[in-house]
C-alpha cells in the first residue's frame, strides 16, 4: 500500500508540474484566450517574417468566399531553406496580396504525390481553386491525377505536363548556373579570400553536387560546366550526385572528398543535401554556392563561406499563378520558362562575403548574363553537350 | 522505495517478467488494446504539449476551464488518424455517430456515391499498406521462427520488385493485351519476384550455414548493395525514356493487378490482399503442420538438438532464407503490379516496417493480420491528418511510433520473459515449445541486482 501511495503522489505532481509547464511555455496561438501569455518573443527562426501565417494553412473558415490553394510540396518537406521554402514564400505573399487561404502537405514518400494531389483534387470543404504540385518529381503522379479532374486547376513547377488543366513553371537553371560556373571558374584562378574561405592557388579546380541524378538537376550541371569553360578552358569541373534530397552528411561527404583534390569552390543543387557542401565548405575553409534560394539569408550560419547562390524564383511562378487564378486568367495548358531574361533565375551574391568579390569579376558576370539575354551564348541543358 | 534491497528488486523484475511470459491468447489481444488506450492517452499529452510550443494564429483547441488555446486539436489529430483511415465512416461533431448517408455496400459501377463507402480511397491506401506489410511481415516472421533475424527483408523486396518489373515488361509483348495475357503476366512477374527475392535471400542463409557469417550483418549488407545496385541499373540502363525520375517503363494496364471494388484510382486490390491471405495460412499450414517446417521451427528454438536429432541444420537455415527473401520478393511484386506499376528509386520502407510487424505478431503467421493493419491504419491516417489538420508530418510520426512502441513493448516483454525468466519453480512446465523464439539463456538476469547496491 505504501508503495502505491508512492506512485499516486508521483503521479500527482508530475501532472501538476507538467500543466505548469505547459502553461509557462510562450508560444501557442496569439490572442486566442485570456492567459495573457502570449507574449510569444515573435518568430525567431526567421524563416517567414511574420508570426501570422508561421505553420499557414487552413483559417479557411475565416474566408469561405475567398480562393482556396492546395500546397503538395516536394519531398524534403518545408524547412529546407531552400526550394519548398522558396515556394512557400510564394504563396504567403499572395496570401497577404488577394484573398486566398492555403492549405500545404508535405508528402512522406513519393507514392503519397498522388494521393494529396487527389485529396486536394476531390475535396469539397473548401474547393480548392488552384492544386499546386511543387517539384519534378510529382509529374508522373500528376500525369495521372490531372486528366480525373478535368475541372480542377493544377499548378506543376519545375516539369512540364500538357494537359488543359495545368499550368506549367519551368525555369532556366542552366542559365543562372551559367553564371555562377562562371564565377567560380574566374575566382578559381586568382587568389581570393573572405570570410572564412580562401580559394586553392595550386589548381583550378571547382565542383559540382547534385541531389539526384535526374535530367532537372543535369541541366544545373550543364550551365555550370558550360559556364566555367566559357571563362577558361584550364579550369576543371568535378561532379558528384549525393542521390538524394535530404542527405546532408552525404552532400558533405561528396564536397570533402572534392575538396581533397583541390576543389575549391563547389556548387550544390542537392536541396536538403547541400547543408552538407556548406558544412565542409567552412570545415575545410573553402567556398560553396547556394540554390533556389539566397542561401546566405537562409542558411546565415554559413554565409562566410557562401559566395552567391542561383536563386530560382519558385516564389513567382506560384505566385503568379495563383495571381491568374485570382484574376480569373488562369491558362491551363499554358506552359511558362522563367530565365535570365524574366528573372526566374538569376546570380545573387552572398549576403556576407559578396561585396568582397573583385568588381572586375562582377562585371564579368554581367557581361555573361548580357550577352546570354541577348542570345550570344548557346547554353547546353545536357552535360554531355558542353 | 529507493532503499529497497536489490534481492527484493530484482525479485520484483523476474515477477513481472514471468507474468508476462505466461500471458497468452486473449489477454495478449486484450493488453494489446489496452496500450492502444494508453499510447493514445500520452499521445494526446504529446499532441497539447506541442500544439502549446508552437505558433499559429487561432487556437485549434481550447482547453476548458483554464482557457488556454493549443494550436494542435488532440481530439481531432485522434479521431482523424482512426476514422480518415477508413476514409470517414463517422461523424462526431455532425449529429450522429455514423455518417448519416452511409450505406454498407455502395457499388462504385452503379454510378453513384452517396455518402460513405468502404471503397474508397483513404481506405484502399490503408488496405494497400496492409497487403503489402502482409508479405514483409510474414517474410521476417519465417526467419525469426528459424531462429533467424532477417533485417535485409528490404533488399529482398528491392530486389524483387526489380526483376518483377523487369520481366513483365520484357515479356509482355510475347502475350496478348488483354486480361488473359494480364493475369499470366502477373503470375509470372510474382514468380519472377519470389525467384529475386528467394535468391537474395539465400545469399546470408548459405554464408550463415557455410561461412558463419552473422546473418544481421550480411543481411544489413545486402540491403546497401541491393538498393544501390538497382539504382545504378535502373539509371544506367533500364531507364523509362523521359523518365524525370530514376524509374523503369510503366508496366502495362492489363498486366497490373487492378481493384474489383475499390476505386481504380486508388493502390489497392483485393486480389492482392487474397494473395497475401493465402501465403499467411499456407506459411501457418507449413510452419505447424508439415515436417519441413517443423525442421525449422526447432532448428529456432535449439540448433543443436535438431543437429543431434537428425536435422540438417545449414539446409535448413537456407531454405528458410530463402523461403523469407521470396516472400519479401513476392511483396516487392505486389508493390510494382498493386500500387505502383514500375520499379520506382523512391521504395517505401515496408521491408524495415515488416520486422516490427512481425515482433508485434509474436513472429506467429496468424498474428501478421492484425499487426499489418494496425499499421495500414496508421499509413491512411496520417496522410489524413496531414491533409485535415495543421499538425505537422513530423508530429504525427511521432503519434504512429508512440502507438507502434505502445502496442509492441508487452510483446517484447513477454519474448524477453520467455527467454531469461526460468519458468516458476513450484510449476516447472516443461517448455512448452509453442513460440520458439531464440536459444534459451538465463545468464542475463543474474547481474540486474547488483548495480543499486
Amino acid at each position: 500500500m505504501a508503495s502505491d501511495f508512492d506512485r499516486r503522489r508521483f503521479i500527482q505532481a508530475a501532472g501538476i508540474t507538467g500543466i505548469a509547464g505547459l502553461a509557462g511555455c510562450t508560444g501557442g496561438p496569439e490572442g486566442s484566450s485570456d492567459d495573457g501569455s502570449s507574449d510569444d518573443g515573435s518568430s525567431d527562426d526567421g524563416s517567414s517574417d511574420d508570426g501570422s501565417s508561421d505553420d499557414g494553412s487552413d483559417g479557411s473558415g475565416s474566408s469561405d468566399d475567398g480562393y482556396n490553394v492546395g500546397m503538395v510540396y516536394a519531398l524534403g518537406g518545408l524547412g529546407d531553406e531552400s526550394f519548398n521554402d522558396a515556394a512557400q514564400r510564394g504563396i504567403i505573399d499572395a496570401a497577404e496580396d488577394f484573398d486566398v487561404s492555403y492549405d500545404e502537405s508535405q508528402p512522406a514518400d513519393a507514392g503519397e504525390f498522388s494521393q494529396f494531389q487527389r485529396l486536394y483534387a476531390e475535396s469539397t470543404d473548401p474547393d480548392y481553386d488552384l492544386v499546386a504540385s511543387i517539384g519534378f518529381a510529382q509529374l508522373d503522379a500528376l500525369t495521372e491525377t490531372a486528366p480525373d479532374f478535368p475541372e480542377q486547376n493544377f499548378l506543376l513547377v519545375d516539369d512540364q505536363l500538357d494537359e488543359p488543366n495545368v499550368a506549367s513553371y519551368q525555369f532556366s537553371e542552366e542559365e543562372g548556373s551559367f553564371l555562377t560556373g562562371a564565377l567560380a571558374a574566374l575566382l578559381t584562378q586568382q587568389s581570393f579570400s573572405a570570410g572564412a574561405g580562401e580559394t586553392n592557388t595550386d589548381a583550378s579546380r571547382i565542383g559540382f553536387v547534385g541531389g539526384v541524378d535526374a535530367p532537372l538537376i543535369r541541366k544545373f550541371q550543364a550551365g555550370y560546366e558550360a559556364g566555367a569553360a566559357y571563362v577558361s578552358e584550364d579550369v576543371e569541373v568535378s561532379t558528384s550526385y549525393v542521390g538524394d534530397f535530404t542527405d546532408p552528411s552525404g552532400g558533405q561527404e561528396a564536397a570533402l572528398s572534392m575538396i581533397g583534390s583541390d576543389v575549391d569552390i563547389i556548387y550544390h543543387a542537392a536541396g536538403g543535401s547541400g547543408v552538407g557542401v556548406f558544412q565542409a565548405a567552412q570545415d575545410e575553409g573553402r567556398f560553396a554556392i547556394g540554390v533556389d534560394s539566397d542561401q546566405s539569408l537562409t542558411e546565415d550560419d554559413f554565409d562566410d563561406v557562401i559566395l552567391a547562390s542561383m536563386v530560382k524564383r519558385v516564389d513567382r511562378a506560384v505566385y503568379e499563378s495563383v495571381e491568374n487564378v485570382v484574376n480569373g486568367e488562369f491558362e491551363g495548358g499554358s506552359q511558362v520558362l522563367l530565365g535570365l531574361e524574366e528573372e526566374g533565375v538569376s546570380c545573387v551574391y552572398g549576403n556576407a562575403i559578396g561585396d568582397d568579390i573583385p568588381q572586375e569579376v562582377k562585371d564579368e558576370v554581367d557581361s555573361v548574363r548580357d550577352e546570354i539575354i541577348a542570345g550570344n551564348i548557346d547554353v547546353p541543358t545536357d552535360p554531355d553537350d558542353v | 522505495m529507493s532503499r529497497s534491497r536489490p534481492g527484493a528488486v530484482r525479485a520484483r523484475i523476474e515477477s513481472l517478467l514471468r507474468r508476462f511470459a505466461g500471458i497468452s491468447g486473449i489477454d495478449r489481444v486484450l493488453i494489446a488494446f489496452a496500450a492502444l488506450g494508453l499510447s493514445v492517452l500520452v499521445g494526446f499529452f504529446i499532441v497539447l504539449g506541442s500544439g502549446r510550443v508552437a505558433e499559429c494564429s487561432t487556437a485549434a483547441w481550447t482547453m476548458p476551464i483554464t482557457g488556454l488555446g493549443f494550436c494542435y486539436d488532440p481530439f481531432e489529430v485522434f479521431f482523424v488518424l482512426f476514422n480518415g483511415a477508413l476514409g470517414g465512416p463517422f461523424y462526431v461533431w455532425e449529429p450522429g455517430i455514423l455518417n448519416p448517408e452511409w450505406l454498407p455496400i455502395t457499388l462504385p459501377w452503379l454510378g453513384f456515391m452517396p455518402g460513405w463507402s468502404p471503397f474508397n480511397n483513404a481506405f484502399a491506401l490503408t488496405m494497400s499498406e496492409t497487403t503489402l506489410l502482409v508479405f514483409t511481415g510474414l517474410s521476417v516472421a519465417v526467419a525469426f521462427r528459424a531462429g533467424l533475424f532477417n533485417i535485409g527483408t528490404q533488399g529482398q523486396l528491392v530486389v524483387g520488385a526489380l526483376l518483377t518489373a523487369l520481366v513483365v515488361v520484357a515479356l509482355a509483348p510475347l502475350f496478348p493485351a488483354n486480361r488473359v495475357g494480364g493475369v499470366i503476366l502477373i503470375a509470372i512477374g510474382v514468380l519472377a519476384g519470389a525467384v529475386g527475392g528467394g535468391l537474395w535471400g539465400a545469399i546470408p542463409g548459405a554464408l550463415k550455414a557455410y561461412a558463419d557469417a552473422n546473418e544481421v550483418i550480411t543481411t544489413i549488407m545486402l540491403n546497401f548493395i541491393a538498393a544501390n545496385v538497382a539504382y545504378v541499373l535502373v539509371l544506367e540502363v533500364f531507364r523509362a525514356e523521359g523518365s524525370s525520375v530514376v524509374a523503369t517503363a510503366d508496366v502495362p494496364e492489363y498486366a497490373q493487378i487492378g481493384p474489383w471494388l475499390f476505386p481504380p484510382t486508388g493502390d489497392f486490390a483485393e486480389a492482392a490482399l487474397l494473395i497475401g491471405l493465402v501465403s499467411l495460412v499456407g506459411l501457418y499450414l507449413f510452419l505447424e503442420h508439415t515436417s519441413l517446417g517443423y525442421d525449422l521451427r526447432v532448428s529456432g528454438i535449439q540448433p543443436l538438438a535438431a543437429e543431434y536429432s537428425g536435422v540438417n541444420a545449414k539446409l535448413t537455415t537456407v531454405r528458410a532464407m530463402t523461403l523469407s527473401g521470396a516472400l519479401g520478393g513476392i511483396g516487392g511484386s505486389i508493390w510494382v503490379l498493386m500500387s505502383e506499376g514500375r520499379w520506382v528509386e523512391s521504395i517505401p520502407d515496408l521491408g524495415f516496417d515488416g520486422i516490427t510487424v512481425s515482433i508485434l505478431a509474436g513472429n506467429n503467421p496468424l498474428g501478421v493480420l492484425p499487426a499489418a493493419a494496425l499499421f495500414g491504419v496508421l499509413k491512411g491516417g496520417a496522410l489524413q491528418v496531414g491533409f485535415q489538420t495543421d499538425v505537422p508530418p513530423e508530429l504525427v510520426g511521432v503519434l504512429r511510433g508512440l502507438i507502434i512502441l505502445f502496442v509492441a513493448m508487452p510483446e517484447f516483454f513477454r519474448l524477453i520473459g520467455k527467454r531469461l525468466v526460468p519458468d516458476e519453480p513450484e510449476a516447472t512446465r516443461g517448455g512448452d515449445g509453442k513460440d520458439g523464439d531464440g536459444v534459451g539463456g538465463t545468464a542475463a538476469v543474474d547481474d540486474g541486482g547488483e548495480a543499486s547496491a
